[in-house]
């Protein structure tokens, strides 16, 4: 599967997931890896690169980090939209 | 810009013979709107019995899940210049040597973009910036980066790892702290700034068993200095000592935690009972020396009482040598780690997964025997679970 293919599922299983549960980037690279058949370490890397360009953002609460699709609001405080 | 408020209460923290956080903040208020609006709210704290803070959520700089957390007023109205007040942590250097040029140039950028306050260092070993906004944090992360420095960890990840000032400054450190913290800390650079464990994972050495870095008490991993065969008597420089009116008897044979020392004009050690744990050495100095034959002993679990009680670290490799590439001390870590990820709960740290696991299960993962050095202190209950197989052999 394409990079950018893979990167569109993680997207969407992100999208679905919102709201309902804090994923770690091992819980979203085990669920894609068991969706997509891809190796772990293909979604680690198609996920790593949504990381990179913001696209999906680390979190952090009570102690405890997650990744999570950021808010519009958080890009525009960031200046990565307008 | 500076005095918009009154605090008599914080004035208090200011009397006495001892430096006062509140002067100091008093000083970087002179200049930052920030700080002004800190004392204020802090003041308003003090009076209320209240904290306004919150933190946590999204804020980082892109790709990094580390080193920034996020901190935001409840009280944005009343105090706007801390509406957001995040903390920055970098990267520390190995032992904290700094010359003061890189001190002053870690400050002015921070007096550029942030509230100018800092705290050197926090307890992980970051050198900690308190208090910027959400958008300065790429042009921080830019500026800081390009003079070759990097965000330290936060979150469920890897730590910065810290240590002692090591062989830079203790002529008794058993192994190059130094260079086996910068060689980890560059090692583990993904699981440092992807934050990708269950919770956050520390590590901390120590040259010796004086443990100047509070490593069993703090870090997840301790690997502290040590050594194999005989401490080394220099019985001249021993008379020398008792001469000078040190109760030997008293003050290093008594205090000895395993007796195995005595003392009659000539010190005698029981080797085969040291438990190497530094008191004599320390003591006499000019006297003894640790063993010839370096290496570290690893001990897991320790942790401060957030969501179980504290526990201390206690022995998992009595032995180890930890020579430069360190391959063995690397994998040996991996391994660890490998284990506590794969059977912890969020926010279990490895101390307490091995409690609830049992050191067996450990101890299979990482391919370690169990050891009489292990047994931290007698228990009850078996806490090295046996298997029907065992009793076979």
């Amino acid at each position: 599967m394409e990079t950018a293919e893979l990167q569109e599922k993680i997207f969407a299983y992100m999208e679905k997931m919102k709201g309902k549960k804090k994923l770690k980037e091992k819980d979203v690279i085990k669920a894609l890896a068991e969706e997509t058949t891809e190796a772990p370490d293909a979604v680690k890397k198609a996920l790593r690169g949504m990381i990179d360009v913001g696209r999906l953002m680390y979190s952090y609460g009570g102690g405890a980090s997650s990744v999570e699709i950021p808010s519009e609001e958080y890009l525009r405080e960031k200046g990565l939209i307008k | 810009m500076s005095g918009k408020y009154k605090t008599p209460l914080l004035d208090e923290l200011e009397k006495g013979p001892w430096p006062s956080f509140v002067t100091e903040i008093k000083k970087a208020a002179k200049k930052s709107p920030m700080a002004d609006d800190e004392l204020g709210q802090l003041e308003k704290s003090y009076r209320t019995k209240r904290g306004y803070w919150k933190h946590g959520g999204i804020v980082g700089v892109l790709g990094y899940g580390g080193g920034v957390i996020g901190r935001y007023s409840s009280l944005p109205e009343e105090f706007p210049g801390i509406a957001h007040f995040h903390t920055v942590r970098i990267n520390q250097t190995s032992g904290f040597f700094y010359t003061a040029e890189a001190l002053k140039m870690i400050c002015d950028i921070w007096d550029k973009y942030g509230s100018g306050l800092t705290n050197m260092h926090g307890s992980t070993g970051d050198l900690v910036l308190l208090g910027t906004t959400t958008e300065n944090l790429e042009a921080i992360f830019a500026e800081y980066s390009s003079r070759g420095w990097d965000l330290g960890g936060s979150g469920s990840a890897m730590r910065t790892p810290s240590c002692c000032v090591g062989p830079g400054r203790c002529e008794w450190s058993n192994i190059d702290t130094l260079d086996i913290t910068y060689t980890l800390t560059q090692e583990f650079q993904d699981e440092l700034h992807r934050p990708a464990f269950p919770y956050k994972f520390k590590i901390k050495t120590a040259g010796c068993a004086v443990d100047c870095v509070a490593a069993i008490a703090r870090a997840d991993l301790s690997i502290i200095g040590t050594w194999k065969g005989n401490i080394q008597i220099d019985q001249a420089e021993v008379k020398k000592y008792a001469d000078a009116g040190m109760n030997i008897q008293a003050e290093i044979v008594e205090m000895c935690p395993t007796n195995c020392m005595s003392y009659n004009g000539t010190l005698k050690i029981n080797d085969a009972e040291c438990s190497r744990c530094m008191h004599c050495i320390a003591k006499m100095t000019k006297a003894l020396r640790s063993g010839k034959e370096k290496g570290a002993t690893l001990l897991v679990g320790s942790k401060a009482p957030i969501v179980v009680g504290s526990l201390l670290s206690w022995v998992i490799v009595p032995f180890i040598k930890v020579d430069a590439p360190y391959t063995e001390l690397k994998d040996m870590i991996r391994k660890m780690i490998g284990w506590w990820d794969d059977t912890a709960k969020p926010r279990e740290r490895i101390g307490e997964v091995i409690e609830a696991e049992g050191m067996r299960s450990f101890l299979e993962a990482i391919g370690v025997p169990a050891q009489p050095q292990q047994v931290k202190e007698p228990r009850k209950d078996p806490f090295f679970f046996w298997e029907e197989s065992d009793f076979q052999k």
